[in-house]
């Protein structure tokens, strides 16, 4: 109840403080965000890759996107895991804490769209904890939801595949975050126009 | 660098203008990319909308692009995956001339104009590519549709209006006519006319066109001494003389001649005789360019060598459909034209698969059967054929029928390629069963209408529509005597076809509405092929063969035969022929615009006059279904 005493007189990093004033007005832009993790315990857990688009005036803007992975050399380790795919990778690579920081910069006011975004919300949160910051204030769609809601469907869940077919959204076989994302940003416009959001 | 714009660069690539650019420069526009989904008829831009900032190429689905004239709305395109769109920002300030509209679900991608003008600066190629996609893309007046660029890539669907339909074409004419005065002498005009080979001469007065002589006048009014070759040419000219404007179609120009009972019409500047001459139309122009088109087709297929050329024919026999619905040009003449070029495909592609594996070790014959050998197939339905080979000794069979069974397999993979689906029930010469040696199908036939619905053989009664398409005539000749010895006062037979029209599915309710599709993909839509062409089809068919009509297959002509030789039920005869024609077309119509097989009509789509014309047409069936009912006393399998 009374939680917001114990922060009162925090004083939260510079970049959170700036993400916090950004919300003092409304945004018309989404951000269809998918990230890798390695699993679903918030504690244990960490996010491999964050891969996220921009969504304004019903179309998907390629350029403004957001693709970083994170250099989580110390999980990988402690779990004895493998680190190839880093090394391999040409995607932008950047420590957990720079990397939440630019995604936190990139987003900004935005409402967040997403499959189970429920997951990946709670998951940065996890990560904001660490770097002594509070939750993300932003609005959050779940595409799956809204699937459900469109078609009146509540006792049933459903996989970003299943979905896509569904939807007939291309298949690939590539499997990354960014696909991923990618899938994401098209069934959220299709849903969106179905549904008539605005 | 992002794995999506390496995707959108990628795909960009496979297709022109874009695969002049290097892949860098692919990325970078890829980048800039805007994603867009369009809902099925939404539509992206319209007629005099402000222009965008970006065009546009289709990633997935279907734009349509069009223009409404006269309350009428004309495709003017259609756009497919890799097509681009939309450039008038790139050569134009004002606003938009046409409507681009999503046909099904669609994803375009939007490229912005500020980001791709440089690539086009430096690079002629995509330059003029723009430029001859810009001119493709743009109405020119309505009767000048042949002058659109008639360049066909394998990416791009262009609407090849390459003097497609011949009604519509505008006509190539004499641009040099002979003109002269009123003083001018006869004989002298003669001469002149002789020495230029043509048949006309214009008489002007100061460049206003006044009269013409024709070879008719000199023959009926010289020739007879009516008048004396010392004349002057005023005296035999016909005055006034028709004007017409310079892009008159065909249609307008015959029209033109037959009203005013002339051969030769001249062309002017506005169409009146108030202004300068530019040409003569002759009536030979006229027999030249309907001469061309069809016929072009037809000569084309004989000399294609494989299946992608054959494809690229059909493709425009598409166009030539199309442009004829909309013309309104009467629905026999077109599929008449039609089947004509389907049969030649068919054939060209029977050839192709002989030139391949040597000649025939047996005659044969290879007939069409289903809507082909109806010669009703205007959508690329599905195909059916079966293939008869003369009898041979029983030691060469196995080698006979091996031999026929890989044309026919090889045939019918050709025709798959050209656009002609397999048939779903196995109805085709590739299938055992139906490729058969003489001897075997007349067993076949016998079985099938002496014992029908016994053993339950895969009677289907489009084994009774067939065609010959390539080989001996003989061979159809002989089928024919079956079937009509066999359905001589064979009442069962009848009762089991009589039976088998009438269990089609009513399409319309207890209280006169349309039955629609309650479930399945094609959820609320009519089905016009099972609800009601093919009791009309089934009706005739059953009709025609108790009759002892030969050699008519054509439901609409089995409809209008069986009104002389049936004259009592004349009436109800007529009006299936009738409505058979406009079902047919209602089908058409909705086939083309989604490009497929037309099976399901969206009502919702259809204007009023149409819904009004669908359920007029469907009311004919019902008399057809009493007169069968009292025909054939159905008893046997009712």
């Amino acid at each position: 109840m009374l939680d917001w005493l114990k922060y009162i007189n925090k004083v939260y990093p510079e970049f959170w403080r700036t993400y916090l004033a950004k919300f003092d007005k409304k945004s018309n832009r989404y951000v269809v965000v998918s990230t890798e993790r390695t699993g679903l315990n918030l504690d244990k857990d960490v996010i491999l890759t964050i891969s996220a688009f921009a969504v304004v005036d019903d179309s998907i803007l390629i350029g403004d996107s957001f693709e970083t992975i994170l250099l989580q050399y110390k999980y990988l380790h402690d779990n004895k895991l493998s680190n190839g795919f880093i090394i391999e990778s040409k995607m932008t690579k950047l420590g957990e804490a720079d990397a939440i920081k630019s995604f936190i910069e990139f987003i900004g006011n935005s409402v967040l769209v997403g499959h189970q975004i429920d997951f990946d919300v709670e998951m940065i949160n996890a990560a904001l904890e660490k770097l002594e910051c509070g939750r993300l204030k932003n609005e959050a769609l779940d595409i799956d939801m809204m699937h459900r809601k469109l078609n009146e469907i509540t006792d049933k869940e459903f996989t970003l595949e299943q979905l896509s077919e569904i939807y007939k959204i291309p298949q690939n076989d590539r499997k990354s975050s960014t696909e991923d994302a990618y899938k994401t940003a098209l069934l959220f416009l299709k849903l969106k126009s179905r549904l008539g959001i605005k | 660098m992002n794995t999506i714009i390496t995707r959108i660069a990628d795909f960009l690539k496979e297709y022109s203008p874009f695969d002049h650019l290097t892949f860098a420069e692919l990325s970078e526009i890829a980048a800039n990319i805007r994603v867009v989904n369009l809902e099925k008829n939404k539509t992206l831009f319209q007629y005099n909308d402000v222009l965008h900032d970006s065009f546009y190429v289709v990633a997935s689905g279907v734009i349509h692009l069009s223009v409404i004239a006269d309350a009428e709305e004309t495709i003017l395109n259609k756009c497919h995956e890799g097509a681009i769109f939309g450039l008038r920002p790139f050569f134009a300030k004002n606003n938009y001339r046409m409507t681009a509209k999503a046909r099904e679900e669609s994803v375009v991608y939007a490229i912005p104009i500020a980001v791709f003008r440089p690539f086009v600066a430096n690079n002629t190629e995509v330059l003029n590519y723009l430029l001859e996609n810009f001119a493709t893309n743009t109405p020119s007046s309505t009767d000048n549709e042949n002058s659109r660029s008639s360049q066909i890539s394998d990416s791009l669907f262009y609407t090849d209006k390459q003097s497609e339909m011949q009604y519509f074409q505008t006509l190539s004419y004499n641009n040099t006519p002979l003109i002269t005065t009123a003083n001018s002498i006869v004989s002298e005009v003669a001469q002149l006319m002789a020495e230029m080979r043509i048949t006309s001469a214009v008489i002007c007065d100061a460049s206003l066109p006044i009269g013409i002589v024709t070879d008719m006048d000199m023959s009926s009014k010289i020739a007879t001494g009516r008048f004396p070759i010392t004349a002057s040419v005023d005296k035999i000219m016909s005055s006034p003389v028709i004007t017409v404007l310079e892009n008159v179609s065909l249609a307008e120009a015959q029209l033109l001649m037959l009203k005013n009972n002339v051969t030769h019409l001249c062309v002017t500047l506005d169409g009146t005789n108030k202004s300068n001459v530019k040409g003569v139309i002759s009536e030979h122009d006229l027999i030249v360019a309907q001469a061309s088109n069809p016929g072009v087709l037809i000569k084309e297929i004989k000399r294609a060598q494989n299946a992608k050329e054959l494809k690229q024919i059909r493709v425009r026999l598409t166009d030539l459909i199309q442009t004829s619905i909309y013309k309104n040009i009467p629905l026999t003449h077109i599929s008449n034209i039609t089947s004509e070029i389907n049969f030649a495909l068919l054939k060209r592609a029977i050839e192709l698969s002989i030139l391949e594996m040597g000649s025939p070790p047996a005659r044969f014959a290879w007939l069409s059967i289903g809507s082909q050998g109806r010669k009703e197939q205007l959508l690329l339905t599905d195909q059916d054929s079966i293939l008869v080979f003369e009898d041979v000794a029983t030691e060469k069979y196995r080698e006979v029928k091996d031999y026929f069974l890989n044309l026919g397999k090889k045939t019918t993979l050709t025709l798959q390629e050209i656009g002609y689906e397999l048939c779903p029930n196995g109805h085709m010469a590739s299938n055992m069963s139906w490729c058969k040696s003489l001897t075997d199908w007349i067993k076949q036939y016998d079985n099938w209408m002496n014992t029908p619905g016994e053993s339950n053989n895969n009677l289907s009664s489009v084994f009774f529509d067939y065609e010959l398409v390539f080989g001996e005539q003989k061979i159809e000749d002989a089928i024919n005597n079956v079937v009509f010895k066999n359905a001589n006062n064979n009442t069962l037979f009848f009762d089991f076809l009589g039976n088998d029209a009438l269990r089609k599915n009513s399409p319309l309710s207890f209280f006169k509405k349309l039955i629609l599709e309650e479930t399945g993909p094609n959820k609320d839509k009519f089905d016009i092929k099972t609800r009601a062409l093919m009791p009309l089809i089934d009706g005739a068919r059953l009709f025609t063969l108790s009759h002892g009509i030969k050699g008519i297959n054509n439901t609409y002509t089995r409809f209008k035969q069986l009104a002389i030789e049936d004259p009592k039920y004349s009436e109800i005869y007529l009006n299936c022929a009738e409505a058979f024609l406009t079902l047919s077309k209602l089908r058409t119509v909705e086939g083309l615009k989604n490009e497929n097989t037309g099976q399901f009509i969206n009502l919702e789509e259809l204007s009023k006059i149409d819904k009004e014309k669908l359920k007029n047409a469907l009311a004919p069936m019902r008399e057809l279904e009493e007169l069968i009912k009292n025909k054939f006393q159905l008893t046997q399998f009712s």
